[in-house]
């Protein structure tokens, strides 16, 4: 039996014993005992791409068994409904665990030398305790920060796995959670602050970087501006020659010496809600330093060798939001940090005073500043009863230390010696130099339909004004019943000019001619 | 709990000589479907005088309805009398208020030139007395409305039902709410929080792409001050802040009231004009026997329930923005002990009811002789309801009649008092930046 046919099976099991605990039951959570609850949901995820006119593929069948249990061990100051905790007042123990079957990587022809993303494991395991003031949450868990939709500003603690889908799936889902210990002390109000606490996090040993798939061979890999090949050839003074590259990870361990830190302090000042926030971590972006002293040229060949970093970082961030009803009638939302120590690269090409070490990497800094605003808002012609609710983000980011030898996006281009195109010889270029002041803005617009609200459509939009590039997702979600969810989207990736590439990976770089990823999406979810 | 009877045989057979020659107000089936706000008004002018034929342990059935008409807001009737309908009628009550109520009232607050309250923080009625020639009589009675014993303090376990015409389920909620009063008079609950009205957090359970979404919203003394809110949302992993001032729209999730709907009302004073209309006695859910079974034709309304005749003060409310969906709201609020028993909001296109509410209440020392049912999905100990002498809801109805379509919840009420340190810790933004994952 194969792999995924082992999982297949795994799968079928999981959700016929779901199906036959939940039966006996009406409604939603299932109560396993008075103390243990079972919920999770089974969906079955297509996606196809549309890559150019007429012409479309399904990149996607996945099949995901997600189950979430929940065990209350301690509740009212008694353990196991018999033993007296003192001070500890709640225990809870979480697990959410989810098997992934993606039945695409069987049945297409060209995916079937590529590893799968399939497989199961316990994606969070935690405890939750209360011991006022103090709580605390221990484990295998994800930590948001920040007042930003889907932005690595400071929601910078747990890693992204970008590999499977980018950034297209609910957060929630493609988070790496990290072992760590988070603790809140509350304190309440305290001089001219209202609902203050201190909140620390602490990982200890256990980092990863953001996964991103470079292989162009996957549907969502991320293969720059260029081609979707991989450099193997290199071309110097007019000679091609072979390119054997060795990579080596350099980046932080799982070792307590490569602990991870941080702490915020949040609360209410004159009614705007703000936190002081700082983390002392890694970089999840991985950098890529040139190794020239292992560079040499062998006959054809030339053998060169990087490590990849993820040099340690320091974020301080501020974070504000306002609920402001008489004028805008809207939330008001702010949040701001300076990140110091991001992996870049420099052109090859950049003068030794610049790059001294000649291995074209550096660490920068960068501010974000993030202004959003939420709004209830009334269009009584397309809904009478109900609100749309606008979400609009825009985002700056500016390099505090930039340089015009700083490296953008990298293209992979035909290998050419004399102006003849060598076949299956491809070369790495640089394809674009970043902006010290990268823009863009978002806007989420969604309401409901129908008597009971079953009917969800959304407008999502994202337009980079300097590149041009912008996605626009259409969505549309129906609640058959309580238990069966479909949903239905459409993402069209598109820009306005031929500009430079920006760095936010959307219309720019998935909407160019023969390589858009427009596509259209279609969920069946059994939830309980 | 002392019990007033109702008047005697000669006297009701006047009454329902009068009822039955039409001296009183005109019904039928043509007045079932008539939803307008000018009928309801000649409803609620007209004589109540069906009261008198009742008994305590009466059942009313459709054979009833003249009796019943003129004890059901008319705007009602078209959901509320139904064939196999059974209204049992119980003795008219009095449910006295908690022991020390309005003994820890502070003395210095006052009514400003809006109407608007100033400097009262709990602890009694600010008006135990109002006239029914009192100019601002209508906003006295929605003052005590919204200061009355018993708004909060309990975990709140919930069941909604979403049903369109036939019964037909749309969708079923559970939830729970805990809420506290922290404005209790001269002494706050928590020292240093004496600008906080009350605090609830409310927290989803089901169904599952709702379950562990959770809210918080800090309701404050200074009525010109909106609420604070919070809303935990799963998927997001972290607490977002909500608008509170948008009052008019139903929710996304398909419920068919609107925020401005709780209670009753649950707008601000000042947004809109007022009219007392007197005192009319209705048919109020108010000390029912057990949660309500929903039934009529469309399973939208309580069934076999236990009725009294309540004397009730009746608002008319105008709002005075122009995009308002309501022209009118009349609200009859139960004239003892000022809990809202019906309410009626008319679409400013037409003047016809666009969103009707009903309430079910159950006086806490009724838990000594019927215990209300558990929820579906935890067990309380009901036993704590005694003693507080307040009225717990028990669940209302809200039904939408031009989707049509209807809203029903049962509340399955604990009280819970919370000593000061334990509502610091539980209504805080610490709890809110975590949840069920």
């Amino acid at each position: 039996m194969s792999k995924s046919t082992d999982l297949l099976a795994a799968l079928r099991g999981c959700l016929l014993a779901v199906m036959t605990i939940w039966s006996g039951y009406a409604i939603a959570i299932i109560d396993v005992t008075e103390n243990i609850e079972l919920e999770g949901y089974v969906k079955a995820q297509n996606v196809i791409r549309e890559q150019s006119l007429g012409s479309s593929e399904l990149i996607m069948q996945r099949n995901t068994v997600q189950l979430e249990g929940k065990y209350y061990f301690l509740k009212d100051g008694k353990a196991f409904g018999r033993f007296n905790a003192g001070r500890l007042e709640e225990a809870t123990l979480t697990i959410i665990g989810r098997s992934v079957y993606d039945s695409v990587f069987d049945h297409r022809d060209s995916f079937k030398d590529l590893d799968d993303f399939n497989g199961s494991n316990i994606r969070e395991v935690f405890v939750d305790l209360v011991i006022p003031p103090f709580s605390f949450r221990v484990g295998r868990q994800q930590v948001v920060w920040g007042e930003t939709d889907n932005f690595r500003a400071l929601d910078i603690l747990n890693p992204i796995d970008l590999s499977w889908h980018w950034s297209q799936e609910p957060w929630e889902d493609i988070r790496i959670p990290l072992w760590m210990v988070r603790g809140i002390y509350d304190i309440g109000k305290i001089g001219p602050f209202e609902e203050t606490f201190i909140e620390s996090v602490w990982i200890p040993a256990d980092f990863e970087p953001n996964i991103v798939s470079t292989d162009p061979r996957y549907p969502w890999s991320f293969y720059g501006a260029g081609l979707p090949e991989v450099a193997n050839a290199t071309v110097i003074d007019g000679t091609l020659y072979d390119l054997n590259v060795a990579i080596n990870d350099r980046g932080p361990g799982k070792s307590m010496s490569e602990g991870q830190a941080g702490v915020r302090f949040k609360g209410i000042w004159r009614d705007i809600e703000f936190s002081l926030n700082y983390f002392n971590g890694y970089s999840t972006t991985t950098g890529v330093k040139f190794r020239p002293e292992l560079t040499r040229i062998e006959g054809d060949d030339l053998y060169t060798s990087v490590d990849l970093v993820n040099p340690r970082i320091e974020v301080f961030g501020v974070t504000a939001n306002y609920s402001e009803d008489r004028f805008t009638q809207s939330v008001l939302r702010l949040e701001a940090s300076v990140t110091k120590g991001i992996p870049v690269s420099y052109k090859p090409d950049t003068p030794l005073s610049v790059d001294p070490e000649q291995d074209l990497f550096d660490t920068t800094d960068q501010m974000v500043i993030m202004f959003g605003m939420d709004r209830p808002t009334w269009i009584r012609a397309l809904n009478r009863s109900r609100t749309f609710f606008f979400s609009g983000q825009l985002f700056w980011r500016r390099y505090l230390d930039y340089s015009r030898h700083y490296q953008g996006l990298s293209a992979v281009a035909p290998a050419m010696v004399g102006g003849q195109v060598i076949p299956g010889r491809f070369v790495s270029e640089v394809a674009s130099t970043p902006n010290q002041d990268e823009f863009v803005f978002t806007l989420g617009i969604s309401t409901t339909y129908g008597r009971a609200g079953k009917i969800k459509p959304g407008f999502v939009f994202a337009y980079d004004p300097r590149s041009t590039g912008a996605l626009n997702k259409l969505t549309l979600e129906y609640l058959w019943s309580k238990h069966f969810v479909v949903k239905a989207s459409q993402s069209f990736y598109w820009r306005k000019d031929d500009d430079e590439f920006g760095p936010w990976a959307i219309g720019d770089l998935y909407g160019r001619k023969d390589r858009r990823r427009n596509e259209t999406t279609i969920e069946m979810i059994f939830q309980f | 709990m002392r019990v007033a009877y109702m008047s005697g045989k000669y006297l009701k057979a006047i009454s329902r000589a009068l009822l039955l020659t039409g001296v009183v107000f005109s019904s039928g089936a043509s007045a079932d479907s008539d939803l307008s706000y000018q009928t309801l008004r000649d409803w609620i002018s007209s004589s109540a005088n069906g009261a008198d034929h009742l008994t305590p342990g009466q059942h009313l059935s459709y054979a009833d309805r003249e009796i019943i008409e003129s004890l059901v807001p008319q705007a009602a009737w078209k959901y509320y009398i139904f064939e196999d309908m059974d209204m049992e009628v119980a003795a008219t009550g009095t449910y006295p208020p908690p022991s020390d109520w309005g003994q820890k009232k502070r003395d210095d607050y006052y009514l400003d030139d809006q109407a608007v309250l100033i400097n009262f923080a709990g602890g009694g009625f600010p008006f135990p007395e109002i006239g029914g020639d009192d100019p601002i009589a209508a906003q006295k009675v929605i003052w005590n409305m919204l200061w009355r014993p018993g708004q909060q303090d309990f975990n709140m376990p919930m069941v909604a039902w979403l049903r369109s015409e036939h019964g037909k389920l749309d969708r079923v909620f559970e939830f729970a709410s805990v809420s506290a009063t922290y404005a209790q008079g001269k002494d706050p609950l928590v020292p240093g929080y004496e600008e906080v009205k009350s605090k609830s957090i409310m927290e989803f359970r089901s169904p599952r792409d709702m379950a562990g979404t959770k809210s918080m919203t800090i309701e404050y003394i200074d009525h010109y001050k909106e609420d604070s809110g919070w809303m935990y949302l799963p998927s997001q992993r972290k607490p977002r802040r909500t608008l509170s001032s948008e009052r008019t729209a139903e929710s996304a999730m398909g419920m068919d009231n609107i925020k401005e709907d709780g209670l009753g009302f649950s707008g601000k004073i000042y947004e809109n004009n007022w009219t007392y209309l007197g005192k009319r006695p209705v048919l109020a859910t108010i000390n029912v026997r057990d949660n309500a079974e929903w039934g009529g034709p469309h399973l939208w309304v309580p069934h076999k329930a236990r009725w009294e005749v309540r004397d009730s003060h009746v608002i008319l409310i105008e709002p005075k923005a122009d995009n308002h969906p309501y022209s009118y709201r009349i609200v009859f609020i139960d004239a003892e002990t000022y809990w809202t028993h019906w309410m009626f909001g008319f679409d400013r296109s037409d003047d016809q009811v666009l969103r009707m509410s009903q309430h079910v209440l159950k006086y806490s020392e009724s838990y000594k002789t019927e215990s209300a049912q558990q929820a579906p999905f935890v067990k309380q100990d009901f036993s704590q309801n005694l003693s507080h002498n307040v009225f717990l809801h028990l669940g209302e109805t809200d039904i939408n009649t031009k989707k049509p379509h209807a809203t029903q919840i049962n509340c399955y009420v604990q009280k819970r008092a919370f000593s000061p340190a334990r509502a610091k810790q539980f209504f805080s933004l610490r709890n809110m930046t975590s949840g069920r994952r």
